[in-house]
């Protein structure tokens, strides 16, 4: 036995004390009677007592000993030693996907695995250590050797379940290694896959294999004519099934369509659901029948471009060709302005000022600039002067090979663009220039100071003739998709994969929330942020732009390899020769202790209540 | 300490007493009544054989003509009966609340009001250390009482008694009424010899032993010093428990069952009284069912 606190062994010092007390205060009461005749007659007739029983007389004292005795004890807070009877317990917890399938009426796979390591931890002697080796999107140790048990409770209550895709390969290197330095521990793994063989590891297996799931895959949409059709697979994994699947438009709550598919065991069987072609933001399917997973039974699909209606400000005296240009891009929704009527509005996509330059640009959309008669420092460009040609020009498609001048030419022949007077500018800032006029930059793209894409044309469209060619609506429509870049390039993933957003200029945070409300931030200090979705659903992504919201969505979808209940795996071995691991346990006490403690003070009143009020 | 007093109040409650036995019972003993011999009263008690010599004026001429013999008749010798009161004036009598001293007296005072009621002579003594101390000598009738019964208020009760050693040295009368010794009678043996001296003087004898109500059921637990009222030098220590309480119960069954018994044995009468006992109680209760009172 031990003591965590041997100090308190100094609370024996209070027993002389106590003695001395009890002898200074225990004398007889002198008290003077009638007569003692009686009182000494009296001892003629007093039965033969049990030669214990003057010790009655004693019990108080006895039992206050006993509960000083106790209360040094329990201060000193001793451990006892338990030979033999401690164990290190090295446990592997299956995290993946397939563990969030229902395990009993109220719990899934992965509590109930949790549940069953906790139990192991409460049962096992006091001394004993534990490790513990997690394996979700990535397998990690999350304790080692820790001889705590409530740290080891409270870490693996706070262990959060994943719908990762994994292998145990990891884990069982892991533990391999760990076996192999530490032979006589007990290595546990808790999964719901089946292993023909185990060696050295004993197998806590969490699997009803008389479950059913039900999931869908690869599911997309297609709008031909008047038709809207859904297509995918859904796959019954443990017996041939007919499904009804249900197609519902923007979460309503009736399904618009819906459709009966019979299916062979583990086989993706296609399905089609059609209904009339509609505007929507959203369509999900849902399999009507219930399962063990719930994850996989229904898929959200969203409208790409449903959020990117292009919402433009048209800042001009002369706008007929640039406004025709931009109609002719399509989802533009153009506000158009004349010089006197700006007054520094916000709010849009993008800023087109034709022959006129605010004092300040706005910061929430992209800015073109179209014979631009002046320029700031934050722009990236200065303006040195007007130039009149004495005769036409002819503008050059640039033949620079970057990507991004290749996209934002893309489609267009550079034949016959012909100039006759231009802005001469001066560029301090990385720009793609597109279209030349004798080195000199006529048209170019990139980005402000403040991040804002732009494009500048340094002449007056009345003073060229590509208004009236197809390289105008070309360039346009190259130019309005670099102004608008989609935030997200798709809504649908897995929960494994990597869901990129471009990040829009002068974008204050991005926000995601998952399904069950864990929300995120993301950095948009970089053009691009990214995230890993942890949970099966729909997630919400906020990204604020200059104040105003912008609100996105993404589906992630649990991995194929994770929806079947029932998986069978060949062997799971640690190579090596198990060993007896017992070494000496311990056994904290102060429970008891003060168990004890209470019972004495208790005896003690009782004691002192049957002497006060006189029942002996 | 208030101690016991003879008042008018508790006069009236004797007179009422005395009332309620002569309705109630034949009356007591003592007082001009018969004596245990034959004598020359005009009360007809017996006859007997005519013996040569008998006044020949007592012989019943009745009876000689219905059995043609000669028979002498007899008649009860009145004489005024002689009640004696011996009170132990002892400290243990007195010690704690005073209830026994004062039921001692109240006692005494009783038995002397109904023996004067009866023309009785009475006298109380005080029975301290070896002696007899008179506190009343020869009362006779009520205005008597009166006058001295006042004296047992002054009675002190102190210092140790020897019952036997007082009484039996004394002038105790023979054959002439009643004794009454009134006690605790907690000692060993020093009582006895003064009953059988007293029957075998031809005395009606009533011991009355007055106990406390701590000496009938003593509270006292725990430990504890026990110093005897009377006797300094006579101390008890001991862990007083539910056992000791009990055998003490037994102890006292012991004592007083020793006394009775005694009594008994004797031709006395015997009766232990609480002290706060009323005397109404004592005498319609106890005294007559034992037919001290008839």
């Amino acid at each position: 036995m031990t003591f965590l606190y041997p100090l308190g062994l100094l609370g024996l010092l209070g027993i002389p004390v106590l003695i001395i007390i009890y002898i200074i205060k225990s004398k007889y009461t002198e008290q003077t009677v009638s007569s003692t005749y009686l009182w000494r007659l009296s001892e003629r007739f007093m039965k033969k007592r049990n030669p214990f029983s003057h010790l009655t007389g004693l019990i108080s004292l006895i039992l206050q000993i006993l509960a000083v005795i106790a209360i040094s004890l329990t201060i000193a807070h001793p451990i006892l030693t338990m030979p033999g009877a401690a164990q290190d317990y090295c446990f592997i917890l299956d995290g993946t996907g397939s563990m969030q399938m229902q395990h009993g009426k109220d719990s899934t796979r992965f509590e109930a695995g949790k549940q069953e390591i906790a139990t192991l931890i409460e049962d096992s002697a006091d001394g004993s250590t534990y490790t513990l080796i997690y394996v979700a999107d990535k397998t990690t140790k999350v304790y080692e050797q820790t001889d705590s048990k409530a740290v080891a409770r409270t870490m693996l209550d706070e262990l959060k379940y994943s719908f990762s895709e994994s292998t145990l390969a990891d884990a069982q290197a892991i533990a391999q290694a760990y076996f192999a330095q530490n032979s006589g521990s007990k290595v546990y793994l808790v999964t719901d896959r089946g292993y023909q063989t185990h060696e050295n590891i004993t197998l806590i297996r969490l699997c009803d294999e008389s479950v059913q799931n039900y999931a869908l895959s690869q599911v997309t949409y297609a709008v031909q004519g008047e038709q809207l059709s859904v297509n995918g697979n859904v796959t019954s994994y443990r017996s041939d099934a007919t499904l009804t699947l249900e197609l519902y438009v923007d979460g309503a709550e009736q399904p618009v369509a819906t459709s009966t598919v019979v299916t062979k065991r583990e086989k993706a069987t296609p399905f089609q659901l059609t209904t009339a072609a509609c505007e929507f933001s959203s369509l999900e399917v849902r399999i009507a029948q219930s399962d063990v997973l719930g994850y996989d039974n229904s898929v959200v699909l969203f409208d790409p471009q449903s959020d990117d209606t292009y919402k433009i400000l048209l800042v001009s005296d002369r706008p007929f060709f640039i406004k025709a240009a931009l109609g002719a891009v399509g989802k533009t929704n153009i506000t158009v302005k004349s010089t006197e009527e700006y007054d520094n509005d916000l709010g849009y996509g993008l800023y087109v000022f034709d022959t006129f330059t605010p004092a300040t640009m706005p910061l929430d959309g992209s800015i073109w600039l179209i014979n631009p008669l002046a320029s700031s420092d934050d722009l990236g460009f200065s303006v040195q002067g007007e130039v009149a040609l004495p005769e036409a020009g002819v503008l050059e498609l640039s033949r620079d090979s970057t990507s991004m001048v290749q996209t934002l030419t893309a489609d267009m022949t550079g034949e016959e663009v012909h100039l006759t007077r231009f802005v001469k500018c001066g560029m301090y800032r990385k720009f793609a220039t597109l279209m030349t006029l004798e080195g000199n930059p006529i048209v170019f793209a990139g980005t402000n100071t403040y991040g804002n894409r732009l494009a500048v044309f340094a002449f007056d469209l009345h003073d060229s003739n590509i208004a009236m060619r197809m390289d105008f609506v070309m360039l346009i429509r190259n130019l309005a998709e670099f102004s608008f870049p989609a935030v997200l390039e798709q809504n649908n993933f897995y929960c494994t994969d990597t869901v990129h957003l471009n990040v829009l200029a002068n974008t204050d945070s991005i926000r995601v929330d998952s399904p069950t409300g864990q929300v995120q931030y993301l950095s948009c200090e970089s053009a691009v942020a990214s995230f890993v979705p942890a949970e099966a659903g729909v997630h919400t992504v906020t990204m604020t732009v200059s104040g105003s919201p912008r609100t996105f969505f993404v589906h992630a979808a649990i991995p194929e390899a994770e929806r079947n209940p029932v998986i069978a795996e060949k062997e799971l071995s640690l190579v090596g020769t198990q060993t007896e691991g017992g070494f000496d346990g311990s056994y904290d006490a102060l429970v008891l202790m003060f168990i004890f403690l209470a019972l004495l003070f208790a005896a003690d009143w009782v004691v002192y209540c049957y002497e006060k009020y006189q029942l002996r | 300490m208030s101690r016991f007093t003879v008042n008018e109040a508790f006069l009236s409650q004797l007179e009422l007493l005395q009332s309620l036995l002569k309705n109630n019972v034949a009356g007591m003993f003592g007082g001009n009544r018969q004596s245990k011999n034959y004598g020359s009263s005009c009360e007809f008690a017996d006859l007997r054989d005519y013996v040569p010599g008998d006044d020949i004026t007592k012989i019943d001429w009745n009876a000689y003509a219905r059995f043609e013999k000669l028979y002498t008749k007899l008649y009860l010798d009145e004489r005024q009966m002689h009640t004696r009161i011996y009170i132990d004036a002892s400290r243990s009598m007195d010690y704690g609340n005073g209830q026994k001293a004062e039921q001692a007296l109240r006692l005494a005072a009783a038995f002397a009001y109904l023996s004067v009621c009866e023309m009785d002579k009475v006298s109380i003594f005080a029975i301290r250390e070896s002696e007899v101390v008179p506190l009343v000598s020869g009362m006779v009738g009520k205005q008597s009482y009166i006058n001295c019964i006042g004296a047992l208020n002054d009675l002190e009760f102190w210092g140790d008694s020897y019952i036997s050693k007082a009484i039996m040295p004394t002038n105790v009368g023979r054959g002439d009424g009643m004794s009454i010794l009134i006690s605790d009678f907690l000692t060993d043996h020093d009582y006895e010899d003064a009953i059988g001296y007293l029957v075998d003087k031809k005395r009606d004898v009533l011991c009355l032993q007055v106990l406390s109500r701590e000496e009938l059921n003593p509270q006292l637990r725990g430990k504890m010093h026990l110093f005897d009222s009377e006797n300094a030098s006579s101390t008890w220590r001991r862990n007083i428990d539910r056992d000791i309480a009990a055998a003490y119960k037994q102890a006292l069954a012991y004592a007083t069952g020793r006394i009775e018994e005694f009594c008994r044995a004797r031709g006395a009468s015997y009766l232990m009284v609480d002290a706060t006992r009323s005397i109404g109680d004592v005498f319609f209760g106890s005294l007559a069912d034992m037919e001290v009172i008839k």
